[in-house]
């Protein structure tokens, strides 16, 4: 008897937290984004000046499932003031629906056309109209390397691709190994494959063959794509050309491959990946120096027509509610000194032209900035902006099956059978 | 004596086998407690394995890894807000649900049978599905972002199961206790409250653990009614931050794993005597 009273009182206590306010009255702005960690941090250190001059607070949402939790909650009715984009194809479903505000309603025009270039504005925009803003950029098309293991060997820094190729047979002949490459990523496995298979077809083909690609308007089959794969093939599928051939490509960790650059003697000399490993080099070695013991040259030109193009990724933000705080928080993330403060804790690049140099941590990162800020052509990781059964689905086992050796024309077929469900043509 | 000997040769392999299934089940869980021992710089080049070629230089062991879980700023708020997430969400449906396994087991009303396979039908209803309707109707009625919603929400998620094992565990009591009791004069609740309730806490502990488990571990559901700011975020919603979107700091995981299992852990140990004979009294009637 005397338990259950004690239960009763309980309950009545919890009932009364109930009526213990959520959120207390300050004028905020709720923002979702997909970082976590120290990329949290770095955001935390972004919002901070605009939350002592404003005095508007920003509530912070950091989670690696974004996609779903915010389709969820923009279906709901709920969604948060500001979200990063996971993709500009997202980007543009929301516009289509009407979900997102249109920024040229209250951000000024010229000061956007100053700030940014042409190109990124257009990334942004669905049907002639702005709906967001890029605040950094990452860098795909890299091959990182070791130039004190280059120079010890007598190696030089290849500007073509026939030159990579006689370079890599070069190193084999020297009795080492050329590449190492690791695609396992957990339940992502294959991704940084996909982004080789990019990388080779902005180089075999014009970038519009590029776009019909991702938009599925030229099938998996097409003979460009069978090109890029069989270049990639010439790689990966080559036992003395990977360090521990195509096996250890399949079961070697993304972030763990490049470490074979700086083994006593290399295990491997070449390194293709994107801005961000520089992260992972410094943390697993963290005695490395940025420019002396790693730095990296633009993946090469394979066809001369086509250059040397730039792939990348890049956050964006959009905005669903259109309130004042939300106005400001737009205006603010869109300027120089935000994006300085943002890009120099991460190492990423920024889009904001505004953006001084000096605020990259290293020459490496500047050169990156570089090359994006010169290459013609620009492109978005292709395998992001397809649907995701294929872009992140089929297209990752595609790069799985084809590194274990099944033949290329039936893994092309079956992403091809993916993406006709997928896209419904 | 010698039947006694005969009993434990005999019961030898047996024994022999629940230890070894024991061992490999608890495998994983001894390479995560070795992990978060060790530090990151280790855990990126070396698997775990590797700490039994010298067990005893210690120094290969820190405590960093439970350092910066443990420090990390708002994590004590993470701690207090799946308190108040956790507690609520398993009193609610447990309550509800004795109250509904009682009266589908005993007492005589009209569509009983209708209702009791409803809502246990309930069960094959997947939780995503729902996220979106239950979100639309929380917002008309303001209650996203309240922990009011989210102990609606686990308290509804739970009491399908909760209800169907209340129920086979009360339905099994003797019926000769409640004729009695009628014949004694007691009401209905009288009933309930005095013997129903004082017989099924065996299954009332076992539920409970289920039921606590299963939301303080919740991330999906917190993080759609919630939302992940500060002031409401529970410990998971915190802990799966910890890690980059690259999955840097995973052996900030394995120490966040442990530390947030103990209070868990706590619950199933004071609880699990009851554990065993609950479940048993859930599974079979009579």
């Amino acid at each position: 008897m005397k338990k259950h009273f004690y239960l009763f009182i309980v309950l009545v206590g919890l009932i009364s937290l109930l009526f213990i306010p959520v959120h207390a009255e300050q004028k905020s702005v709720t923002v979702m984004g997909v970082w976590t960690g120290a990329e949290a941090d770095a955001f935390n250190k972004m919002v901070a000046p605009f939350e002592k001059e404003t005095g508007i607070k920003v509530e912070f949402t950091g989670t690696r499932d974004l996609p779903a939790i915010l389709t969820t909650r923009v279906e709901a009715g709920n969604p948060p003031d500001i979200s990063v984009m996971p993709n500009p194809g997202q980007m543009i479903e929301f516009a289509k629906d009407g979900k997102l505000v249109p920024l040229a309603t209250f951000m000024d025009r010229e000061k956007l056309l100053s700030d940014y270039s042409q190109a990124w504005l257009d990334l942004g925009s669905y049907d002639g109209k702005l709906y967001s803003i890029f605040i950094s950029a990452d860098l795909k098309s890299m091959v990182w390397y070791n130039p004190k293991a280059f120079a010890a060997a007598g190696y030089e820094v290849p500007s073509t691709w026939d030159e990579l190729m006689q370079l890599s047979d070069k190193i084999i002949a020297d009795g080492n190994t050329p590449w190492c490459i690791g695609v396992e990523s957990g339940a992502a496995s294959g991704w940084p494959g996909t982004d080789w298979i990019e990388d080779i077809l902005l180089r075999i083909a014009p970038p519009e063959t590029y776009d019909a690609w991702v938009n599925h308007e030229i099938p998996w089959t097409d003979e460009k794509v069978v090109e890029a794969f069989e270049i990639f093939g010439q790689i990966v599928l080559n036992e003395e050309y990977v360090y521990g051939g195509p096996k250890a490509v399949l079961t070697i960790n993304f972030a763990d491959s490049p470490d074979a650059l700086f083994t006593d003697p290399p295990n491997a000399y070449l390194h293709r990946q994107a801005t961000f490993i520089k992260s992972f080099m410094l943390e697993h070695f963290p005695d490395l120096v940025p420019g002396e013991d790693f730095d990296f040259f633009p993946f090469p030109p394979i066809k001369e027509e086509f250059g040397t193009p730039a792939l990348g990724a890049a956050d964006m933000l959009a905005m669903f509610n259109d309130t004042p705080e939300a106005r400001a928080f737009m205006e603010y993330i869109a300027s120089a000194p935000a994006q300085e403060i943002w890009v120099g804790e991460l190492g990423k690049l920024a889009p904001n032209q505004k953006v001084d140099p000096m605020v990259y941590p290293d020459d490496i990162t500047r050169k990156a900035a570089k090359f994006l800020g010169e290459a013609s052509v620009f492109r978005f990781d292709g395998s992001d902006l397809m649907p995701a059964a294929v872009g992140s689905g089929a297209f990752w086992t595609g790069i799985l099956d084809y590194i274990s050796g099944y033949p290329l024309p039936e893994v092309l077929a079956q992403i091809e059978a993916a993406a006709v469900d997928a896209y419904g043509k | 004596m010698i039947a006694k000997q005969n009993r434990f040769l005999l019961s030898l392999p047996l024994h022999i086998f629940i230890i070894l299934v024991a061992l490999i089940w608890i495998f994983p869980t001894a390479g995560l407690l070795i992990t978060s021992f060790r530090p990151a710089s280790e855990v990126a080049s070396s698997g775990w394995w590797t700490v039994f070629a010298n067990p005893f230089d210690f120094t290969q062991f820190t405590l960093s890894n439970y350092k910066d879980v443990i420090t990390n700023i708002g994590i004590g708020r993470a701690f207090v807000n799946t308190l108040i997430i956790t507690i609520p969400a398993c009193i609610i449906p447990i309550i509800i649900a004795s109250f509904a396994a009682y009266a589908f087991a005993w007492m005589e009303f009209w569509g009983r049978r209708f209702f009791f396979i409803l809502f246990v039908g309930l069960l094959v209803v997947p939780l995503q599905m729902t996220l979106i309707p239950i979100l639309r109707i929380f917002n008309q009625l303001g209650l996203s972002g309240s922990f009011l919603g989210i102990w609606l929400a686990h308290a509804g998620y739970g009491l399908p199961l909760v209800i169907y094992l209340m129920y086979n565990f009360v339905s099994g009591l003797p019926s000769e206790i409640f004729e009695s009791a009628t014949i004694d004069g007691a009401t209905t609740f009288q009933i309930f409250k005095s013997i129903v309730l004082p017989l099924s806490v065996p299954a009332l502990a076992s539920i409970t653990i289920f039921q606590f488990i299963w939301v303080w571990n919740d991330l999906l559901v917190a993080l759609v009614y919630l939302g992940g700011t500060p002031d409401v975020a529970p410990l998971t919603v915190r802990i799966s931050a910890l890690v980059g979107s690259y999955g840097q700091n995973w052996e900030l995981l394995t120490a966040a794993a442990f530390v947030s299992m103990l209070l868990p852990l706590i619950i199933f140990l004071s609880l699990q005597r009851y554990f065993v004979r609950g479940i048993l009294a859930g599974s079979i009637k009579g």
